[in-house]
């Protein structure tokens, strides 16, 4: 069951999908438009979307009333707990795939993050505390 | 390998501030110990793949300038609860399945700089949807609350939305489902 959303926004959803599907075990629930396509794993549901013009159906992504425009990138991310991040890293490089850092120790976390095809940020992370799990609560 | 049975117990060891919620994370600790493991192990093996069990919380991930004033606003006006704050850099809230994290940057742990220089910051367009059930009303509620939005209420496909701005500029959409929309289960929508 899908129970938290969370919006990415992406300049070629086609591929976003690709990526989070082969890299990071999402599945496609729908891909309607090409400017929208929904994607689930576990618990989060992806939704990204492409920025269109104002006057495009899609609601989510277009401009603002002032006229700026949705695009990806930033900080913010979402977050997926892996079992062996050395391993998980390993294999994401070996695919190709951008890193924008390389593996961190945190307080109770090893982390890393790495980059969709449009830039934006996803943190894997692997729990070195049992408070960090993400079966604790 | 045997578990020490107190570690559920044990709360990270970071400053903390003692506050009444601690106590309340406690007990879930608690309950939670004594409990079977809910679902088993998420399957290892194949790296950063694989569609986890469900009922795992989701994790994301905010940059946020001010955590007291971050904490105060999704807790206070979004119904998030606080499960650890480690001032001043961190904290770990709930809503539900959502687990957020608020880091500070240039603060130890994720806010720290990259290898080249570049900080964290808050902002952007990605953000976290939450859904809501009127969503004019809410909108009232949140503006009477002094709350800060990005635009107006658009309706797309399916869904009526606003980008509400948490106190560092970080994005919240409040979606409101219309006729179009639709779950990925076939399940009455109060599943």
């Amino acid at each position: 069951m899908t129970t938290v959303s969370v919006r990415y926004i992406v300049n070629d959803v086609g591929a976003a999908i690709e990526f989070y599907r082969g890299h990071l075990g999402f599945s496609e629930v729908m891909h309607p438009d090409p400017a929208f396509a929904m994607l689930s794993r576990g618990d989060l549901r992806l939704v990204l979307v492409a920025p269109v013009p104002a006057d495009h159906p899609g609601g989510g992504s277009r401009p603002m009333p002032d006229g700026r425009k949705q695009e990806p990138g930033g900080w913010n991310r979402f977050m997926i707990e892996v079992p062996d991040l050395a391993a998980a890293a390993e294999a994401l490089r070996r695919d190709g795939v951008r890193f924008r850092n390389d593996v961190v120790t945190g307080i109770g976390t090893k982390q890393v993050m790495i980059e969709d095809p449009s830039g934006n940020p996803v943190e894997l992370f692997e729990p070195t505390r049992p408070e960090a799990r993400l079966d604790r609560r | 390998m045997t578990t020490d049975p107190l570690d559920a117990l044990r709360l990270p060891i970071v400053p903390v501030e003692p506050r009444p919620e601690f106590a309340d994370a406690l007990l879930r600790r608690i309950e939670s110990a004594g409990g079977e493991p809910a679902g088993g192990e998420p399957a290892g093996g194949e790296p950063a793949g694989g569609e986890p069990a469900g009922g795992e919380p989701v994790t994301v991930r905010y940059f946020v300038d001010d955590l007291a004033a971050a904490v105060g606003f999704y807790c206070g006006l979004l119904g998030f609860s606080e499960e650890v704050r480690s001032a001043p850099a961190f904290a770990m809230l709930y809503r539900g399945d959502l687990r957020l994290l608020l880091s500070v940057p240039g603060l130890p742990g994720a806010g720290r700089a990259l290898p080249d220089g570049s900080l964290p910051a808050p902002g952007g367009w990605n953000r976290i949807a939450l859904q809501v059930t009127d969503l004019a009303a809410t909108v009232a509620e949140l503006r009477d609350a002094g709350t800060r939005f990005r635009g107006e209420i658009a309706a797309g496909v399916g869904v009526r939305q606003i980008l509400l701005q948490d106190p560092s500029g970080n994005l919240v959409e409040l979606f409101e489902p219309g006729a179009g929309y639709r779950e990925r289960e076939q399940r009455p929508p109060s599943g």
